[in-house]
């Protein structure tokens, strides 16, 4: 008869017993990039926010309370208001642009022609270049003196050069160049969305719709719109946040000017707390965001939901 | 046969953790050896933008080497766009670290950073000892009027001088020394395709210049004594009337949007018959055009009703008190001191001096430039302390002038009156409403 050994039962340690409970494996794992979130983007925010309601200044580091009053300031400037108005247009309008142009760069992108995969990866570039180096670009074809679309325009017999625009120089002509930059740089992005949403459409959805008699912009418009928007909403909201937020193309491309015209909060912020050290006032100027985006993001959330197929 | 060992989860842990622990653990081990390398050697390290004429910053990396080489101390000289200087500032004295000197351009600085900086009065008193008295824009630059101290060295000015075409300016009859000169001539020159160049945009230079014609009309945004605005005046009006008709008559929208480099691109391509700019212009045009750089001739800035003034750009160098060698910054910039005129000539004569005698008159370059036709073409920059002054002209420059200068105020109130959005009067409400709620905010700190 054969016997067989008993295995023998190693002592678990408490270590491995604790590790070995699912939940606190999974909070183990977890608490770095909730960690991450606290210490990187929690704390600077509550320091902001801080920062917005105190006297501090890099000439005067003082943490002195003074309630609301920096708010109210800001908000009684006439320069602030416009900056807010700038800052509205400047993201919906870049936002709205971006929007279709990736629709119609999705439309385009669906149907097959030679080197479609090229094309397919060269659109992302405007997305992948950064932004300093594409910025320099448009900054030359907007220039006064050397415009690539004047001299174009010029060279093809469309305009004199007397009538040449002053794209970085007119009000409105300014504001647009910073939107069309900003489209420019958001359309790969509302591209890939619009493709993502389009591919997972079924095809019987849209052979039955074709059989009932629905032509290409009925299929589009009450179709195809309809059942992407969430995940087109979702996108946008990405948009919508960076655009609102961002500084670089105003920065880059026209310093807010001219006459102020193109100056946007991210923009305001920055030359406000950091460039003239009054930090509490820059903070003030940035926080002015918040509201305004958390309002955004939660209206287009609950779209979504309702939406959710 | 082995058979490929599963990955448990317990193994995973074991594993991730002993890499984790041998990848913490290396520096530990390790510091024993770098840190006695390290004491060894000692380091400066210094920022400072990136200068408008490149032959400046090679011969400053190549001087600061060379000290360093004879001290036994490792010098690193970083330079960074212009427009990153501020921003580089406050992220220095926010974290409480970076280099040891500091380089600044521009308005701001030495006041709005002034808790950040050593206290270097006994380094400007023993350099203005040996090399003459600080001249009246050199004092406006980093001297603390309220208790007389130094919280940066003031290293240099930049000036903004005229630069006319001789040819076209001598073809009509008109000297531009006048700013009705300016806008007389200027109106005859546009009509024949050469217009006057002076930016209305978001820059430094429209902020310097356009500081300087309200100076020259006896206008201000601030008294004397810095603690009141005075933009509102009838003085200001008529600036702003002036170049409302400079704007319509000698020049062209497309100022509204240029920046720094612009009117330089503008005179050097032929078109503009007169810029107000510094010496950078000139110099790129001898590389770039000769023929342009021959007719390019300089003089002072124009005559106003009231004086003859000009917007100067400040440039000084700061010791944060987090450095790491106080010591040996303090050391360099006495020996930098004492090699000015190297760095005047490096810098082709852009960099203009603090100290009456520290690059002694007939000055190199300046009185007689090999380079420029005729040699004594830029002789009138020797005297340009006389007609300079920095943004907070004529009371001191503090972080409330700072902050009308970065939110070009100046210049919006000129250019609102100009493009017609307002009309001069409405505009000078306008800005000095602006200042007056800057001023309130910085009083109350200050």
């Amino acid at each position: 008869m054969v016997s067989i050994a008993e295995p023998v039962a190693k002592s678990a340690s408490r270590y491995r017993f604790i590790l070995d409970q699912r939940g606190v494996l999974g909070s183990v794992m977890v608490a770095p990039a909730i960690l991450y979130v606290l210490l990187l983007v929690g704390l600077p925010f509550l320091l902001a926010v801080y920062y917005s309601v105190s006297a501090y200044t890099i000439y005067d580091p003082t943490w002195r309370f003074v309630g609301l009053s920096n708010f109210r300031q800001i908000v009684n400037n006439s320069v602030f208001q416009e900056t807010l108005a700038n800052t509205f247009l400047f993201t919906f309008g870049s936002q709205f642009l971006g929007l279709v142009l990736g629709k119609f760069g999705a439309l385009l992108l669906m149907r097959p022609f030679p080197g479609r995969k090229i094309v397919r990866a060269l659109i992302i570039l405007p997305w992948a270049v950064p932004i300093a180096l594409a910025t320099v670009a448009w900054e030359w074809m907007f220039d006064s003196l050397y415009s690539v679309i004047n001299w174009t325009l010029i060279s093809l017999g469309i305009i004199t050069r007397s009538e040449a625009p002053n794209w970085l120089g007119n009000p409105h002509l300014a504001m647009l160049c910073v939107i069309v930059v900003n489209a420019w740089r958001f359309f790969p992005f509302a591209v890939v969305i619009f493709l993502a949403g389009m591919t997972s459409i079924p095809q019987d959805v849209i052979d039955a719709a074709t059989v009932d008699g629905a032509g290409f912009w009925r299929r589009n418009y009450q179709i195809v719109l309809p059942m992407i928007l969430p995940i087109v909403a979702v996108g946008l909201i990405f948009g919508i946040v960076f655009t609102f937020t961002d500084l670089s193309i105003v920065f880059l491309l026209t310093n807010g000017g001219p006459v102020g015209a193109t100056s946007v909060l991210g923009f305001e912020g920055f030359q406000v707390g950091i460039v003239s050290g009054d930090v509490s006032h820059g903070a003030a100027i940035s926080l002015f965001m918040l509201p305004v985006l958390f309002f955004v993001v939660i209206g287009m959330l609950r779209f979504i939901r309702r939406r959710e197929i | 046969m082995n058979t490929p060992s599963r990955v448990t989860r317990r193994r995973l842990l074991k594993d991730t953790g002993l890499a984790l622990l041998a990848a913490g653990s290396a520096p530990v081990l390790s510091t024993p050896f770098i840190s006695r390398a390290m004491a060894d050697t000692k380091t400066l390290s210094i920022v400072q933008w990136s200068h408008f004429v490149p032959a400046y910053d090679k011969w400053f990396d190549n001087f600061a080497r060379d000290w360093g080489t004879k001290n036994h101390i490792e010098v690193t000289v970083d330079h960074i766009p212009v427009a990153d200087v501020a921003a580089r500032a406050a992220a220095e004295a926010s974290a409480g670290s970076g280099h040891d000197l500091f380089g600044w351009n521009g308005a701001g600085g030495a006041h709005l950073y002034r808790k950040f900086l050593v206290d270097v009065t006994d380094l400007v008193e023993s350099v203005e000892k040996k090399y003459g008295k600080i001249t009246v824009i050199g004092r406006q630059i980093g001297y603390n009027q309220d208790d007389k101290t130094w919280s940066a060295f003031p290293d240099y000015y930049i000036n903004f001088p005229v630069m006319y075409r001789k040819s076209l300016w001598d073809g009509i009859g008109v000297v531009p020394d006048t700013w009705d000169n300016v806008r007389i001539g200027g109106a005859k020159l546009k009509q024949k395709g050469n217009p006057v160049g002076i930016s209305l945009g978001h820059s430094n230079d429209p902020n310097t210049t356009w500081r300087g014609l309200l100076w020259s009309y006896g206008g201000a945004f601030q008294d004397e004594s810095g603690k009141h605005v005075v933009l509102d005046s009838k003085e200001t009006v008529e600036a702003v009337k002036f170049v409302a008709a400079l704007y319509k008559e000698a020049m062209t929208e497309d100022v509204l949007s240029w920046s720094d480099a612009s009117n330089n691109q503008y005179i050097d391509s032929g078109v503009s018959s007169l810029i107000i700019n510094p010496i950078s212009a000139y110099r790129t045009a001898q590389q770039l055009n000769k023929k342009v750089a021959d007719d390019i001739f300089v003089m002072k800035p124009p005559k106003g009703p009231v004086r003859q003034i000009m917007g100067g750009a400040a440039e000084f160098y700061g010791i944060w008190k987090f450095a790491k060698n106080k010591e040996a910054a303090l050391e360099f910039l006495k020996y930098y001191a004492d090699n000015w005129v190297d760095a005047f000539k490096a810098s082709s004569g852009y960099n203009n001096p603090i100290f009456a005698n520290i690059v002694p008159k007939p000055m190199p370059l300046l009185s007689d430039d090999p380079t420029s036709t005729p040699h004594d073409k830029l002789s009138v920059l020797q005297t340009s302390d006389e007609w300079s002054a920095v943004p907070g002209y004529p009371g001191p420059a503090w972080p409330a002038t700072d902050e009308i200068y970065n939110n070009f105020i100046v210049c919006d109130m000129m250019a609102k009156a100009a493009t017609g959005a307002m009309t001069a009067e409405q505009a000078v409400k306008w800005a000095a409403q602006q200042c007056e709620g800057i001023f309130d905010k910085w009083l109350h700190r200050a």
